[in-house]
């Protein structure tokens, strides 16, 4: 295309203009915060002031604390501090619900049994996975995130290896949860595991860190050191 | 004083052997080492690797290559090896009249026998009829279980045929305990309104009313003549967790003969062998035809592939045409290999008859004087080829402690067995048999299904064992092994190879005691066979138990459990045989390196 000057100076008028109309919108937008909260509209900054938290810090009143299990053939599942309260579904849309559901079906499946923790003291997966190991009576764990990470563990190992982990929340699907549930349940049987086919997305990290990133703030706001790992079977 | 190096190139590794001569014929061992074979046996980029192995050997005793006054190279045998596998049989089932296999969790356990009912059509059911409801994997667990629960009460349904891996999960909820089959992958093919029987049986036992003809018949109330047919269905299920078996007007199994082509043997007579009449005819024709001249295979079988292909590659090799090379023995072994069952509804596999076959090819020799040359110009060292390859390595052989002449050897590599007996005058015979390392790696890999060759060597070549837990494994004869710091996770459950310094683990789920048996079972079928055929070939008047001594050379040689196996078969000849250690030292390595090195001796003297 050939570049008039005319051209371009139509261009650069439309958009100044543009820009001038965007300004005045902000002002308008800041203005009429500002009348809300009593204050003229001096700073032109939204205010943060009061706003400690994302979400209500949830009461566990009356919970009860997880005891070590001793039946051999239980699996012990971990889930997050906001799991099916202040979070409902995984990051990319799947119902919590839905989630423990398959896992637990995939452990039915296989012929073991389940039992639901939820662990307040920490919001990191290695941890919660491992940490749930050690209460389960094969000494198998799974940590599950709200946003839906998940990681199999043993009670032996450090926290940082594990026998699978589930990076890319925005890729599970709930057949991969029941997966999961089954092949926790095979390392139960002591039985060779196939680890699960997963995709793999690069762009995923990309599109999905500040709601990853707030996901986990969430549940790292509802930690509870003081209460540990409660029984949690809803 | 002279130094002097003898080399032997074989077809995987080439070896070197140094030692000193003075003036008055005393002789002194000084070095050895071994290289990769570099290039095909016989061929000038074979001076690569002798090259290297020679400066490895002189670097040992701080001298340069150079203060070598001779080096003497074997005639190398002009043979190589190559092997094909042909299947010979193939099972069809048609009209979906079967689904029999295992999946990890059937749910129940029991026999049954109804109509076919689909799980969209309960309501059709009438009371007083027996059903065998089967659902697809669009009906999730709970549905199924929460419809069936609905019409346990009026129908009689006995049992459930599921797409989805959900048996479990849909015995645990359901009101009445009945046999349950999942995983059946083409459920949409399973017709409905016929009779079925179904089974599962307890863990750790197989089915055994689907697996006998006359239980069929029980169970689908069958004439003698349709017990009679249905016999094939039986011997297909023997051994599975659970089975369904549909009577359907023309449904069967029939296990086909697919042509498999011939083989031509022209030897003192012309014998023609189909391929499909198994491994002990082929082997009778051969020991009929007498001397063997060549043999051809049908054009446009594996078979027939395989002899065009070993035979243009030795015409590569050795640069001659057409006449000179030719096929003179074979082995062929009978084995089984999985293959998908054609019609199987549930993606099951069955074991069909194969035969695999190992071919050798012959020429008149090869171009080793080149070798030598091309040696003497680039170490300028006088090069010479002097002894034939079996000669040397019975020589070599001589040197191991508690051997005495007549001496028989067996040399076993990875594409021939050679065999040679040294009498107490001098003479030598020799052979040169078919089958070898490569055709137990290739059995292997066929009779468990292995996807990569690789890991049949790997089976063939370490002992094994199951890692139990992250602490522990069991090894192949039962022992436990602990660990300080945890096995990688990876392997958990896994059966591992222990190759020195690190664990292989196999992908295929096959259970250790199968990898076990298949492991040795080829190994004996190919080498106790072929050392005695070998053996038998070299023996005065062909008879075994005229050799008192067998030493076995060679890499096979080096085997963990070949020589213990040859030497449980040799003892009932009397014969003692056992794995070389040349010179008390070397182990059956370096045989004919050493033997080289003992003729320049005796050619002196």
């Amino acid at each position: 295309m050939e570049m008039s000057e005319q051209l371009i100076q139509v261009i650069t008028r439309t958009v100044v203009e543009q820009l001038k109309n965007n300004e005045e919108l902000r002002n308008a937008v800041v203005r009429r915060y500002a009348d809300r909260n009593g204050q003229n509209g001096r700073t032109g900054v939204s205010s943060l002031a009061g706003k400690t938290r994302m979400r209500p810090k949830h009461s566990y009143e009356g919970s009860v604390r997880a005891q070590k299990g001793t039946d051999p053939k239980e699996i012990v599942i971990g889930v997050g501090a906001a799991f099916q309260t202040e979070i409902t579904s995984t990051i990319c849309g799947i119902p919590l619900s839905d989630v423990l559901a398959n896992v637990k079906a995939g452990i039915e499946e296989e012929g073991m049994t389940s039992r639901v923790v939820k662990v307040l003291d920490t919001s990191d997966v290695g941890f919660m996975a491992l940490q749930s190991a050690k209460l389960s009576g094969s000494g198998i764990g799974i940590g599950i995130q709200s946003k839906g990470t998940t990681v199999i563990h043993q009670k032996d190992l450090y926290p940082l290896t594990n026998l699978e982990l589930f990076p890319q929340a925005p890729l599970m699907t709930l057949d991969t949860y029941r997966k999961i549930g089954r092949n926790a349940a095979r390392y139960v049987k002591g039985e060779k595991v196939t680890p699960i086919e997963s995709v793999n997305d690069p762009m995923v990290r990309a599109k999905f860190q500040v709601k990853a990133a707030l996901m986990h703030i969430i549940e790292t706001e509802q930690l509870d050191p003081e209460r540990g790992m409660i029984v949690w079977d809803q | 004083m002279k130094l002097i190096a003898g080399v032997d190139i074989g077809n995987s590794t080439t070896e070197v052997c140094v030692g000193e001569v003075s003036g008055s014929g005393g002789f002194r061992f000084l070095s050895s080492a071994s290289r990769m074979t570099t290039g095909t046996k016989g061929t000038l980029p074979n001076v690569l690797g002798i090259r290297s192995a020679l400066e490895e050997a002189m670097d040992a005793i701080r001298r340069p290559v150079s203060d070598l006054d001779l080096v003497r190279l074997n005639e190398a045998a002009p043979v190589i090896g190559d092997t094909a596998m042909e299947t010979i049989t193939e099972t069809i089932i048609t009209e979906s009249s079967m689904i029999g296999h295992n999946p990890s969790t059937p749910a129940g356990a029991g026999v049954a026998a109804g109509e076919l009912l689909s799980i969209r059509n309960l309501w059709k059911g009438r009371p007083g009829t027996s059903y065998i409801v089967f659902a697809e994997n669009r009906f999730s667990f709970e549905e199924t279980a929460r419809r069936l629960n609905q019409y346990i009460p009026e129908l009689d349904i006995c049992g459930l045929i599921l797409q989805a891996d959900e048996a479990v999960l849909v015995e645990n909820r359901l009101s009445r305990k009945i046999p349950i089959i999942d995983e059946v992958k083409h459920i949409h093919k399973v017709p409905e309104g016929k009779m079925a029987a179904i089974e599962v049986a307890l863990p750790g036992t197989s089915i055994r009313m689907l697996s006998n003809p006359y239980g069929i018949a029980t169970l689908l109330g069958l004439t003698a003549e349709e017990t009679r047919q249905v016999t094939p269905i039986a011997k297909s299920l023997i051994g599975k967790r659970s089975a369904v078996v549909i009577r359907t007007p023309n449904g069967n199994v029939t296990e086909n003969v697919l042509p498999a082509g011939e083989i031509t043997i022209r030897g003192g007579q012309t014998v023609k062998v189909n391929i499909d009449a198994g491994a002990e005819e082929i082997m009778q024709s051969l020991a009929s035809a007498g001397e063997i001249e060549d043999i051809e295979g049908q054009p446009d079988t594996n078979v027939g592939n395989m002899f065009s292909r070993i035979k243009s590659g030795m015409a590569d090799v050795a640069k001659v045409h057409g006449e000179d090379i030719r096929i003179t023995d074979i082995l062929a072994v009978d084995t089984l290999a999985p293959v998908a069952v054609s019609g199987a509804l549930a993606g099951e596999t069955c074991m069909e008859k194969a035969v695999g076959i190992a071919a050798m090819v012959k020429t008149q020799h090869l171009p080793m004087q080149k070798i030598a040359e091309r040696l003497e110009n680039e170490l300028h060292v006088k090069a010479v080829v002097a002894g034939v390859e079996a000669v040397m390595a019975s020589l070599g052989a001589l040197t191991t402690p508690g051997t005495t002449l007549p001496l028989a050897i067996l040399d076993m590599g990875g594409g021939s067995t050679d065999a040679a007996v040294l009498e107490r005058d001098g003479t030598v015979r020799t052979t040169h048999q078919a089958g070898a390392g490569e055709l137990v790696s290739m059995l292997i890999q066929t009779e468990l299904g292995l996807k990569s060759r690789v890991t049949a060597e790997q089976i063939k070549k370490y002992p094994m064992g199951k890692v139990e837990s992250l602490f522990h494994l069991r090894l192949e004869n039962g022992a436990m092994q602990f660990f300080e710091d945890s096995i990688d996770p990876r392997y958990f459950g896994h059966v591992v190879l222990l190759s020195p310094g690190e664990m292989l683990k196999i992908e295929e789920d096959i259970p250790m005691e199968r990898i076990l048996e298949v492991r040795r079972d080829a190994k004996k079928k190919v080498f106790v066979r072929n050392a005695l055929r070998a053996l038998q070939a070299v023996a005065s008047d062909h008879d075994l138990k005229k050799i008192p001594n067998v030493v076995l050379v060679g890499g096979s040689a080096e085997d963990f459990e070949i020589p213990e196996m040859l030497t449980e078969a040799l003892a009932e000849y009397r014969i003692v045989c056992g794995r070389g250690n040349i010179r008390g030292s070397e182990g059956p390595r370096n045989a004919v390196a050493t033997g080289l090195l003992l003729s320049y001796i005796g050619s002196r003297t």
